[in-house]
């Protein structure tokens, strides 16, 4: 089965837009190879405005392959069953920010996984939040 | 209300057992609850390999709610192309990968770059924003 992400976007912002809808099989890089590792599926529950690692690159039990195929999935699920879609968690590579997620948003983002470059997240309040997240990697 | 609608589902046999998840979101506008995203670019080119590109002319409203789309449809799986924001390196997408990110641009320095290798890349994206600054016309 394999390791399987589809995309499908669908807006009316400008007419005739027809849509994304596409399916990427994630593989070791420049290989047609499946992707071999995963940190697994898990959830993070944030209670105030501090910048947390939400992925530590050097305390993966199983060590990430740098600079390779990584790809990272996160969504904010807000909590008990409530998003807020105008609050959201700063998601950031090595301090650099990336992007809001607010509550129901997700993303689908590359990685290194070289050890300077964890994954951080930072609530936009002190409202509890749920993020959950599970990245795929080559192991080293 | 324009509406914009990112759905995703994934699934994995990496686990002991099958992971699936589905996942949709309507794209709001920063700090809103009422108001979707009602802007876009969409494009399809080519990347020859050598330079870094900014993938985006112009500079959306900074800490916006803005989401970027990305794939590189290039056949040969070798090939990728490395993606930048700012300095730093954010990772790479090969042949068939794509990603799709809530796009901040906190700043001038945050736009963020492709740059191709293995051979000319074909690209294809879409932002989805709130407001962009245009450059004036010389």
């Amino acid at each position: 089965m394999a390791t399987i992400a589809t995309i499908s976007v669908s807006s009316d912002i400008a007419p005739g837009f027809g849509g994304i809808s596409e399916s990427m099989t994630l593989t070791q890089a420049g290989t047609v190879t499946d992707i071999d590792s995963t940190s697994g599926f898990q959830i993070r529950k944030l209670s105030g405005t501090g910048a947390v690692d939400l992925v530590t690159m050097a305390n993966e039990l199983v060590e990430p392959k740098d600079s390779v195929a990584a790809k990272i999935f996160i969504r904010n699920i807000g909590y008990k069953g409530v998003t807020d879609k105008s609050v959201g968690v700063t998601i950031g590579v090595n301090a650099e920010p990336i992007g809001l997620l607010y509550g129901g948003d997700w993303m689908m983002m590359p990685l290194t996984c070289i050890d300077a470059d964890d994954i951080t997240a930072t609530p936009a309040t002190d409202d509890t939040v749920v993020l959950e997240y599970v990245m795929f990697y080559e192991e080293a | 209300m324009a509406t914009t609608t990112a759905a995703v589902t994934l699934t994995s046999d990496l686990l002991s057992d099958n992971m699936s998840v589905t996942a949709s979101t309507t794209c709001m506008k920063a700090g809103t609850t009422a108001d979707g995203l009602d802007q876009m670019e969409y494009g399809y080119l080519d990347l020859v390999t050598g330079d870094e590109y900014d993938l985006i002319g112009a500079t959306p409203t900074v800490s916006k709610a803005s989401k970027l789309y990305l794939k590189n449809h290039s056949t040969d799986e070798t090939y990728f192309i490395a993606i930048t924001q700012g300095t730093q390196a954010i990772g790479k997408l090969y042949g068939g990968d794509w990603m799709f990110i809530p796009a901040d641009f906190h700043d001038a320095a945050g736009e963020i770059a492709i740059t191709a290798n293995g051979g000319t890349n074909k690209i294809c994206y879409a932002l989805f924003h709130e407001g962009i600054t245009l450059n004036a016309s010389a």
